[in-house]
């Protein structure tokens, strides 16, 4: 199958055909579901190098899981997306808190804005992820789902087992705290404007 | 409708998430690198064939070890034995028609409906 149409396919059909040793199959999953993987990791841990560790982890899990995984039960995502969360809950209760500095800020992956605005996106960002860190990680998780990964509070439900009016309370307690800190901070880091 | 204060905090906090979606932490090529090696590696791991046994040592473990198989040997030895060695008419042909003969008449009789 050409490289361009297998891209196509939903990902519980290429971890099928990475089970039966298709190799191209390996390399969409990789470059499909590894920086969403590592995104999620990085916003609930705030450290790029554990991130890296535990994105690698969930996706070495997805490998080895390909062969059990029974199509329909459920999708990928959803199951490395709970991945990923035990995985940062187990690091962050090994150590405590997650503090960001200057080598842990990712780069940016669109170099098409002007550098004013990256500038501006890049402090808005950071000083969001540091207040997320701040955060209670299962509502860190669900502010993260909610307002970055932009999924519905019912998938939101599903990811991380609970109702959603769970997903709701947890979401709308971490913006409140989250509005807190960020406007504490505002004179300071130059953001005046947005409140 | 005036704006109450979460309403703000709700506009506010938009921007900063725009920001976050706006520059996702993209993983490094090397990470990348990393999860394809997995990749193949397990994929690897899932095709090497599993190392082949013969049907004696997988016997042997199976039964317990060479003592284990010292002793069936043994037994199936001594059936081969009892079963070729015995006499091969224990009971009499004339026996056996003695023991048919013995009940017809009594059968008859309750099938007649006779004393």
């Amino acid at each position: 199958m050409p490289f361009d149409a297998i891209e196509d396919l939903p990902d519980e059909a290429l971890l099928a055909r990475f089970a039966d040793g298709e190799q191209a199959a390996a390399r969409v999953l990789t470059h499909r579901l590894t920086p969403r993987v590592m995104a999620h990791a990085w916003r609930l841990l705030g450290n790029r190098a554990e991130a890296e560790d535990v994105a690698q982890e969930a996706m070495l899990r997805l490998w080895k899981q390909a062969h059990a995984w029974r199509e329909g039960e459920a999708k990928v995502t959803t199951w490395l997306y709970r991945v990923v969360a035990n995985l940062c809950i187990d690091r962050q209760r090994r150590a405590r808190g997650g503090t960001v500095t200057l080598d842990t800020i990712p780069e940016p992956a669109d170099g098409r804005a002007s550098v004013v605005q990256t500038m501006h996106e890049r402090a808005r960002a950071d000083a969001l992820q540091a207040a997320l860190n701040a955060l209670p990680a299962r509502q860190r998780e669900a502010v993260v789902l909610r307002h970055i990964e932009g999924l519905s509070n019912i998938y939101i439900a599903e990811i991380m087992d609970i109702s959603v009016e769970a997903v709701e309370s947890l979401t709308s307690r971490g913006k409140r705290a989250l509005a807190t800190a960020l406007r504490q901070r505002k004179e300071e880091l130059g953001y005046a404007d947005d409140w | 409708m005036p704006m109450t204060g979460d309403d703000h905090d709700d506009r506010a906090l938009d921007v900063f998430f725009e920001a976050a979606r706006h520059s996702p932490p993209a993983p490094t090529d090397a990470l990348l690198a990393r999860v394809m090696a997995d990749a193949a590696s397990m994929q690897a791991a899932a095709e090497s064939p599993m190392p082949r046994r013969t049907a004696m040592p997988r016997l042997r473990d199976l039964v317990g070890g060479w003592p284990a198989m010292a002793g069936l040997a043994t037994a199936a030895l001594a059936g081969l034995w009892i079963g070729t060695g015995l006499p091969a008419r224990v009971t009499g042909v004339d026996d056996a028609s003695y023991l048919v003969d013995i009940t017809p008449e009594m059968a008859f009789d309750l099938a007649a409906g006779e004393d």
